[in-house]
């Protein structure tokens, strides 16, 4: 026996090959939208030198001035930090600090913290979520998160960021600028981006009879827990106790806010194609409650994932083919044309 | 059970490939994580074993070789460039770990080949059991031997990817056989493993 050769055989997995190759992209992509907007500020600061130049033959004292003042801000008032990558695992979380701003990675989050040498601070969010508490700016280099094709400024706040992989902005304090294609727009407290369909109608429940899983759910003890909080608590506790995860997901989908249609998604996401039926009732009640909620195209992109693992080869190319129609630019549309070919 | 065959680049490719990714080309971004993935994937595969953290060490490959490609200047081939990247992550990775304790499950994905239930049972113990004693070795051994033996790697290239002479590497392949043909010899279900997957050179 020399050990000369041990070939291993390598698993393939076509979704776990594009999940990772999916995630890189939009990485870099964030990256790269970091990058350009640092350039943008640097711009002003290269035109403020060149003045300077200008002027200072005409007095030389004044010039000397002028120097120093538009040299200050160039000068790094700490070295640049190396980037850092924040990765959690499914149901874990980490705390750390960007300066004197405090994050808290939710599970699943992977985030990397960018570090200009001017001091603008960028956090590009590749998925999950992460919540941001940031001292003012005002006067000071700027705070981003990069999530995608959106970049939320800070102006000196407490909020979340989310990306699974619809991004959504949620305001506790403060104020953030919210840069999208769509537009720049203001996220006051207590307001979200996008902006929570009000008016979506909330359907009665089914009757019971068509509910043949074991949804007699029990409330979670009484608390004065925010449903944001209960909402963490359930993403904290899927792995380590799925039970009471589940039974906390379920006690806010009975009620009519964004929580509700996130923790019918969470929901579908945990039973996956292990109890697809019940995957697929969560999904539907998802859609036919929340017909304009942020994550529906995600909904729609797992449903076919669930029908896929679960070998419902034809029902999963319908799903797909639905998905396609729906959105046909969206984020999952060149997995789905792969599930949808015959 | 076969070495899958992992195609390589061309190099006439590489260039353009390279120019267009760093231009921010995303459909070139993509073309390039395609083609690598399997290798790469592979690579950690191969060292690690089937572990969770393995897409994630995927990913960290890849956005560091984005990070690097600006300064990639062709002085190697790409595709070696990214594998001496995917052996850093590795190794980083297993240093970082040394403190915690190593969970060496196998999640399962393992194709152990054909045969019957039991087989493939007796199979994924065996691997288990030929990456538990691995995770005994020092880290250059480990990932010396890994690339050798396991990803098929020659000498020359073994010395390349992990920054030493071939002499060095040579010489911890040695000693990481020497310690497991040590441990092969008090353990029959991994002695077992090993002489069914082995082929000679």
């Amino acid at each position: 026996m020399k050990l000369d050769r041990l070939p291993i055989d390598v698993p393939k997995n076509d979704t776990r090959r594009d999940r990772v190759i999916g995630s890189v992209l939009a990485k870099v992509a964030a990256m790269q939208t970091a990058e350009r907007a640092d350039a943008v500020m640097a711009e002003p600061r290269s035109r403020a030198r060149f003045a300077i130049a200008l002027v200072a033959p005409l007095a030389v004292a004044a010039a000397v001035l002028v120097w120093v003042l538009a040299r200050t801000p160039a000068t790094p008032s700490a070295p640049p930090s190396a980037p850092s990558l924040v990765v959690t695992p499914i149901g874990g979380s980490s705390r750390f600090t960007v300066g004197d701003s405090m994050i808290e990675a939710g599970p699943d989050t992977s985030v990397e913290v960018l570090t200009a040498a001017s001091g603008a601070v960028t956090l590009a969010l590749a998925r999950g979520s992460v919540e941001c508490d940031v001292a003012p700016r005002a006067g000071r280099p700027p705070f981003r998160v990069v999530a995608g094709n959106v970049t939320v400024e800070v102006v000196g706040t407490r909020f979340t960021v989310a990306r699974r992989p619809a991004v959504r902005v949620d305001v506790v304090r403060g104020k953030v600028k919210v840069v999208a294609p769509a537009g720049t727009v203001y996220v006051l407290p207590g307001e979200s981006w996008p902006p929570v369909a009000p008016s979506a109608p909330v359907l009665p429940p089914p009757p019971l009879a068509s509910i043949p899983t074991p949804p007699v759910v029990e409330s979670p003890a009484p608390s004065q827990a925010s449903p944001q909080a209960m909402f963490k608590d359930a993403q904290r506790l899927r792995r380590r106790d799925p039970a009471k995860s589940e039974r906390l997901y379920r006690s806010l989908a009975n009620h009519s806010d964004v929580w509700a249609a996130l923790s019918l998604y969470d929901l579908a996401e945990m039973h996956g194609a292990a109890q697809t039926d019940r995957a697929l009732r969560e999904l539907d009640e998802l859609a036919r409650r929340f017909p304009r909620a942020a994550n529906l195209e995600d909904a729609a992109w797992l449903r076919i994932e669930i029908l896929r693992d679960a070998s419902r080869t034809e029902d999963a190319r319908r799903a797909a083919a639905a998905y396609l129609r729906r959105f046909p630019s969206g984020t999952y549309s060149d997995q789905a044309a792969r599930v949808a070919a015959p | 059970m076969a070495l899958s065959v992992v195609d390589r680049p061309e190099a006439s490719s590489d260039a353009e490939l390279v120019a267009a990714c760093v231009a921010g080309d995303s459909a070139a971004q993509r073309r390039l994580c395609m083609r690598e993935y399997d290798r790469v994937n592979a690579i950690i595969f191969r060292i690690l074993g089937s572990t969770r953290d393995a897409d994630d060490l995927v990913q960290e490959t890849f956005i560091a070789m984005f990070r690097g490609l600006p300064k990639f200047r062709g002085e190697s081939k790409l595709s070696t460039w990214i594998d001496k990247i995917a052996v850093r992550v590795v190794f980083a990775h297993i240093r970082a770990r040394k403190a915690a304790p190593v969970s060496l499950d196998v999640i399962g994905d393992v194709d152990a080949g054909g045969g019957t239930v039991d087989a493939r049972a007796h199979a994924r113990e065996g691997l288990r059991r030929l990456y538990a004693a691995l995770a005994e070795l020092t880290l250059e051994h480990r990932i010396a031997f890994s690339l050798y033996s396991i990803d098929g790697r020659t000498i020359p290239e073994v010395a390349q990817l992990i920054g030493t002479s071939t002499v060095t590497a040579k010489l911890r392949i040695w000693r990481a056989r020497r310690r497991l043909l040590a441990k092969i010899a008090d353990d029959p279900i991994l002695g077992e493993f090993v002489r069914d997957v082995e082929v000679s050179r």
